[in-house]
């Protein structure tokens, strides 16, 4: 181990990192914000718009999300739309994620039993306040534990984006080990970067969880 | 509360993160046997039992070679699904006069010094560049074949010299001499990195980058099959010596094919090989006796 040259990676992982967390963060709020779309159409059961919302969710978790990138990066061009590798990078996860999203949302809103909304009803609630103050707050609280799942599960998804060229954690140990060949060090500050990254991350959503469930209890 | 529920948990994170980092290390990135019928045949014997020395190989009955899966005409797979290519037309000779059957396995570029010091393949003939860097990872035999940097770009948006990449972005594939050579020498270019040469390629096409860098004669290929691209310059840096490549210390392999080019291999092989295999992807653009080099001398 050249642990001079772990000195000189430094900043080049402290880069690397950086382009994951907005990755990250906004793969994971575009996934979010579709998938709460996507979930409500099918909980809703809009007619003809749930069906492509239910085909949309075959289509993103059943292909490879490599595959999903080619298409976006190389594919799409094809007939003129031209994104920056970073575009389709955070277009890509939104893709996928938003389907697990989706799926994960969904099984909360339908955990959610018929005689809530009665009770609601009974108590002269409106519709939206039904949704707000009864059915979301029960419905995020069976769905948190997936949605969390799904936020790690998008933020490590982040080190495919090597493959079109975007200058990810992953990316930057394939260069150095391609170019310098010190597999060592390129690798242990590979893991350590992602655990810096994730393992705040994840207690973060763990506390969250628990608070969540106490504030409902 | 969660704090010290968390606690634990840390302290075993750097065992962890030891093994971890030990562990991928030890495996490698990039290298993926091409699936096709010659390699599929060995399986996961390829795994284990490659990279010997010349009476394992012979004892064997098979020389495992690794060549480029997507770098025609050096190295691809045809579409009868068999490898073809210069590289290939090599390796079919050795195998013949070493009395034993080939078994190609695909690489990129940067799958090259992994297969190797992975014991995944006896020998790499594939467009391998002899670098500084390489030679301390991987044994080279004498070369076989010469070639230089250069760029491809646009012909409405000719790059005709390095300088007129500052401020631009230049396509490299992973694991490539020119990608390290250009971050050596042009740092402050910047670079846009593909894994495979075929994606390199693509992006060149859709303008994700104002120029690519190759060796001249890989690009000079693709250019006669993509109108509209042209090769503005060669001869960047040092002219560059492509030569197989074994494993680091495995003399008894080494010596063979050293004695192959030297002494063993047909007189004129390499011209025979250009013939077979380039000349009709060239045509008139290049001269045979500037590209291959006979008997490991270059004069």
């Amino acid at each position: 181990m050249n642990w001079d040259l772990l000195a000189t990676y430094t900043p080049m992982y402290a880069d690397a990192l950086w382009v994951v967390v907005q990755l990250g963060f906004w793969g994971v709020f575009g996934s979010l914000i579709l998938g709460a779309l996507v979930a409500l159409v099918r909980h809703w059961k809009v007619p003809v718009v749930d069906r492509i919302a239910g085909g949309y969710i075959e289509v993103a978790r059943n292909t490879p999300s490599m595959v999903q990138l080619y298409f976006l990066y190389f594919g799409l061009p094809l007939i003129g739309v031209k994104a920056s590798g970073f575009a389709c990078a955070i277009a890509g996860l939104t893709f996928l994620g938003g389907a697990y999203m989706a799926e994960a949302i969904r099984s909360g809103l339908e955990a959610v039993r018929e005689g809530q909304y009665r009770a609601a009803a009974s108590l002269g609630l409106s519709q939206t306040q039904t949704m707000r103050l009864v059915v979301l707050p029960q419905a995020l609280a069976v769905a948190l534990p997936a949605i969390t799942a799904n936020v790690i599960f998008l933020i490590k998804e982040t080190s495919i984006v090597s493959i079109i060229a975007v200058v990810d954690l992953m990316a930057l140990t394939q260069n150095l080990i391609g170019m310098f060949y010190t597999s060592n060090e390129a690798y242990l500050m590979l893991v350590i970067s992602y655990l810096v990254l994730l393992l705040p991350v994840s207690i973060g959503l763990r506390a969250l969880e628990r608070r969540f469930r106490r504030g409902i209890a | 509360m969660s704090k010290v529920k968390a606690h634990p948990n840390i302290q075993l994170l750097i065992p962890v993160v030891a093994l971890l980092s030990l562990l991928l290390s030890s495996c490698s990135l990039g290298e993926t046997p091409a699936e096709t019928s010659q390699s599929a045949a060995s399986g996961s014997e390829i795994a284990s039992s490659a990279a010997g020395s010349l009476d394992e190989i012979r004892e064997k009955g098979t020389l495992t070679i690794g060549v480029f899966r997507d770098l025609a005409p050096f190295g691809s797979v045809g579409s009868d699904g068999e490898y073809q290519g210069y590289d290939v037309y090599f390796g079919d000779q050795l195998g013949e006069d070493l009395g034993v059957k080939v078994d190609y396995v695909g690489l990129d570029a940067q799958g090259r010094v992994p297969a190797l010091t992975g014991d995944k393949v006896d020998l790499v003939l594939a467009n391998f560049a002899i670098t500084e860097e390489r030679a301390q990872q991987v044994d080279f035999s004498l070369p076989y074949m010469k070639a230089s940097q250069a760029l491809i770009s646009p012909e409405d948006a000719l790059i005709t010299d390095v300088s007129q990449l500052e401020g631009k972005t230049l396509i490299v594939t992973r694991g490539t001499s020119q990608q390290t050579w250009f971050t050596k020498n042009y740092p402050q270019i910047e670079q846009a990195v593909y894994q495979t040469q075929s994606d390199a390629y693509a992006a060149l096409k859709d303008g994700r980058g104002d120029a690519l860098a190759q060796s001249n004669l890989d690009e000079l290929a693709w250019a006669r099959q993509n109108p509209g691209f042209r090769v503005g310059i060669e001869g960047i840096g040092e002219p560059t010596l492509v030569a197989a490549a074994v494993k680091k210390g495995n003399t008894t392999l080494l010596d063979w094919v050293n004695e192959e080019i030297t002494t063993n291999l047909p007189d004129n092989f390499f011209h025979d090989a250009y013939a077979a295999t380039l000349e009709d992807v060239y045509g008139e653009d290049a001269n045979p006796d500037e590209i291959v080099v006979e008997r490991g001398t270059i004069d």
